[in-house]
């Protein structure tokens, strides 16, 4: 499971201006598993793409690799 | 003083910059997604060759290796997919130019463009046949691209495309 986290930092790493800012945590709650992305403020709408893309992509590629059933979600930390 | 320095630093960069061939761009492309998909191989600990070359105007990286691999193609190359637009972003991270460079897993790519080509070319007989037009599945830009082609080979037709990605599709028609 932290394979998944792991892999997912990575690839959020290398496509952001803070790379040492990035965190994954993995969340477990009543409605299932989470992986909870944290990036510097100013990388939100890298890691979330136009239109949503890079999210839907990085969601893509967790499900590809045995995370199906697990959300991604981008943190939006000045929430 | 030093801000001055450093203009005629960043000038002179941006200089080098432009007249980097094209050709050298592209192998640093490759190079730069090499390194971020052979980080991510390590980290799912599966086995993989990563391949670079420089092929009509863009730069290709291929994986070939286990089984696993496969994960990374996912259905009807999703995954693929997927993964070729982050490696995208990576490498216009470094550089700060967009990429056009093109993904391949375990010969995803390949063996698609085989049957793909063989689809046009038999959609387009069939109207050539039957002069009514043939509206294929939603393909992505990739797949549409290659039965574009495929269909363009073939005498008295030709191909649209039509609809919103994702169910954007290929449309044949036989020429008036």
């Amino acid at each position: 499971m932290s394979l998944l986290a792991d892999a997912l930092e990575h690839l959020v790493r290398g496509i952001v201006d803070h790379p040492d800012d990035v965190r994954v945590t993995l969340v477990t709650t009543r409605r299932g598993r989470t992986l909870e992305v944290h990036v510097h403020p100013d990388d939100l709408g890298k890691v979330i793409g136009r239109g949503g893309r890079t999210a839907t992509a990085l969601r893509t590629v967790m499900a590809g690799i045995g995370g199906r059933g697990v959300r991604v979600d981008v943190v939006d930390t000045d929430r | 003083m030093s801000e001055t320095v450093q203009t005629a630093e960043a000038e002179e960069s941006a200089e080098t910059r432009s007249s980097a061939s094209t050709e050298d761009l592209l192998v640093q492309e490759g190079d730069i997604a090499g390194d971020y998909l052979e980080q991510l191989l390590d980290v799912l600990d599966y086995d993989g060759d990563i391949d670079l070359d420089v092929e009509a105007g863009r730069a290709i990286v291929s994986i070939d290796g286990g089984e696993e691999l496969e994960k990374l193609v996912g259905p009807r190359g999703t995954v693929l997919e997927a993964l070729q637009e982050l490696t995208r972003l990576a490498v216009q991270q470094e550089t700060g130019t967009r990429s056009r460079l093109m993904l391949d897993i375990a010969q995803w790519r390949e063996g698609r463009r085989t049957e793909l080509k063989e689809l046009g070319k038999s959609a387009a007989e069939k109207v050539l046949s039957t002069g009514e037009k043939v509206r294929l599945h939603p393909m992505t830009p990739f797949e549409r691209k290659v039965v574009h082609d495929a269909v363009a080979a073939v005498k008295g037709t030709y191909s649209e495309s039509e609809g919103e990605e994702p169910q954007r599709r290929v449309v044949v028609f036989r020429e008036s």
